[in-house]
């Protein structure tokens, strides 16, 4: 991630608030920034969201496509990954500079969604075995400016909501073979449940107490931190330790338990958000990029 | 996907035999019946390890890990000066992980080229390593640690992490303490330590909660944790009394290794001078 310089009594001056629950910004140790969502940001796509987390700015666009099932699994559809810095974020994401860190973010989103209830995959199955609909996840990250995980996992949850995916019927034709037609109603489409879909919450340890939500400046001043994803159930389907540090398992304890409350906590006004979004339909005044 | 233009491979759609072979129906994967290897179910039940240090004469330091079928090798060349040269590596060392997948390691055949999934392992292990070693004693240098796997029977991620620090330690790189990993897997109510391939990869038909695999990396003396993933689905108590599982299983280990450590610097020691 794009790091900043902070001095050493920088440093002293972070961690002492941190201590008394007071960071930088006047926020407590667990509340987030000020985040904006707003779906249906990119016509072309079939889902598409973009997520504003402080300076942190995300954007996720969901291409669904025919392809064949997995061979292990031939009545699932699934999903693919890639996760893009942009030199936009950075000049350090110039070229192949960024590609380390898409890598790592792909590779823990895969992990995130790797279990039977996130999604309901087998409703992406179109005929067993031959055909399915396999839904490209496409993250953009616009603006770096720490606690890209969280962001990232929001926007996809919304984009997931967002996602329109056209209904198909399969029917043999002449000569045995299948056909696949597309319905004729552009509004005729299958929608997603995204109650199950997860969200990541970093947890950074700053001294002896941890933050969520992280700046930049606050991950510099530490050591180690914790991903975690939660559904809205309380059900964690990933833990990943991140940096260079090693942390006390009694802290990683109480960390997976705040993680977890947090967590839990993001769910409920996340969907009602995206309901209101969705109930506004053509009336909603599209923000933009620019807004 | 990245292509290989030097060797030459089979047609593209070739596929592992293995899939098309016919499973008996109503197979269910029986969650509270013994382990096919004969180990306890719901007990720390590690499979028992062969190491050895100082296989391989070229590098600095060198192990070989063997647990049930899982086997694994680990170089460590180093401290090289390193290349680049930038602020930070004027203070302390730079580490490099690498770890890679034989293509016949697996059931499935792999290729030789980096998969994420390779990479994703080399990062684990660059952070599950990181902690353990004093980087601040080798300024300007570079230590490479390549974990090779030559048979993947489950629980691959945490041999490597404990093959890796006792190459580590055999090439003579000060380290603050050993890193053990253990690695389990949560199959509804009940779990297994040290899961085989098999183990690892099963779904159970009863698509319950609580499923998914942890592997933790731990500083026994130091009692520390310096690498954690989980995946799969679980509940957060069930994911807290997991890493209690590991650090236990970890806690068994250490006097293996710590033996093994030992026989492997005696060997190498001259012998007392009759004076």
């Amino acid at each position: 991630m794009a790091a900043v310089q902070v001095s050493e009594a920088e440093k002293v001056y972070i961690l002492h608030g941190i201590r008394d629950d007071l960071r930088v910004d006047g926020r407590g140790c667990e509340d987030y920034r000020h985040m904006e969502i707003e779906t249906d940001v990119v016509s072309n796509t079939d889902g598409s969201a973009k997520v504003t987390l402080g300076h942190t700015a995300v954007l996720v666009g969901i291409k669904a496509e025919i392809g064949k099932p997995r061979p292990m699994v031939p009545d699932e559809g699934y999903l693919e990954f890639f996760v893009d810095c942009s030199a936009n974020a950075t000049p350090e994401f110039e070229g192949r500079g960024g590609e380390e860190l898409g890598t790592e973010l792909s590779n823990t989103l895969y992990k995130v969604f790797n279990n039977k209830h996130s999604v309901d995959l087998k409703s992406l199955c179109i005929s067993t075995g031959e055909h399915c609909w396999v839904l490209y996840v496409d993250v953009l990250l616009l603006q770096c400016d720490g606690n890209l995980y969280d962001a990232i996992s929001v926007a996809i949850k919304a984009a997931l909501f967002n996602t329109k995916i056209p209904r198909v019927h399969i029917s043999a034709d002449d000569e045995g073979g299948k056909e696949i037609e597309l319905s004729d109603d552009p509004y005729d489409c299958m929608r997603l449940n995204v109650e199950n879909v997860p969200c990541i919450v970093t947890l950074c340890k700053v001294g002896h107490r941890h933050v969520v939500d992280a700046t930049l400046q606050e991950k510099a001043c530490s050591v180690a931190s914790l991903i975690i994803s939660v559904t809205h159930k309380g059900m964690v389907t990933c833990t990943r330790k991140v940096g260079g540090g090693s942390l006390d398992p009694e802290s990683i304890f109480e960390m997976t338990e705040a993680g977890k409350r947090v967590g839990k906590a993001l769910h409920a006004p996340l969907m009602k958000l995206l309901q209101q979004e969705e109930s506004l339909g053509k009336k909603h005044q599209k923000v933009g990029f620019l807004g | 996907m990245p292509t290989d233009t030097k060797r030459v491979r089979g047609p593209e759609l070739s596929q592992n035999p293995g899939l098309f072979a016919c499973r008996p129906a109503g197979v269910v994967h029986a969650t509270h019946g013994p382990r096919a290897d004969g180990r306890q179910r719901d007990q720390v039940d590690v499979r028992p390890v062969f190491v050895r240090c100082g296989l391989v004469s070229q590098a600095k330091g060198s192990a070989y890990i063997e647990a049930g079928n899982t086997k694994l090798m680990c170089c460590v060349y180093g401290p090289r000066e390193t290349e680049r040269k930038d602020e930070t590596d004027m203070k302390c060392g730079r580490l490099t992980t690498d770890m890679r997948f034989a293509p016949f390691s697996c059931p499935e055949r792999g290729s030789w080229i980096q998969g994420s999934q390779d990479k994703d392992f080399s990062l684990m292990l660059h952070e599950s390593l990181q902690p353990a070693l004093c980087l601040h004693k080798y300024p300007r240098s570079q230590i490479e640690v390549n974990v090779m796997v030559l048979e993947n029977s489950g629980s691959v991620l945490a041999h490597a992490v404990t093959c890796a620090s006792l190459a580590l330690a055999d090439a003579g790189i000060e380290m603050y303490d050993l890193v053990l990993g253990c690695s389990i897997r949560q199959d509804g109510a009940s779990y297994v330590v040290d899961p085989s391939y098999a183990e690892e990869n099963s779904c159970s038909s009863v698509s319950g909660e609580n499923q998914g695999g942890l592997t933790v990396a731990f500083l026994p003396s130091l009692n520390q944790i310096s690498g954690l993933q989980s995946d799969g689905e679980m509940a957060e108590e069930t994911l807290t009394a997991g890493v209690r599982t590991c650090i236990e299983g970890c806690y068994k280990l250490y006097p293996v290794i710590q033996q093994a450590l030992a026989k492997a610097v005696r060997r190498a020691a001259p012998p007392p001078s009759e004076s």
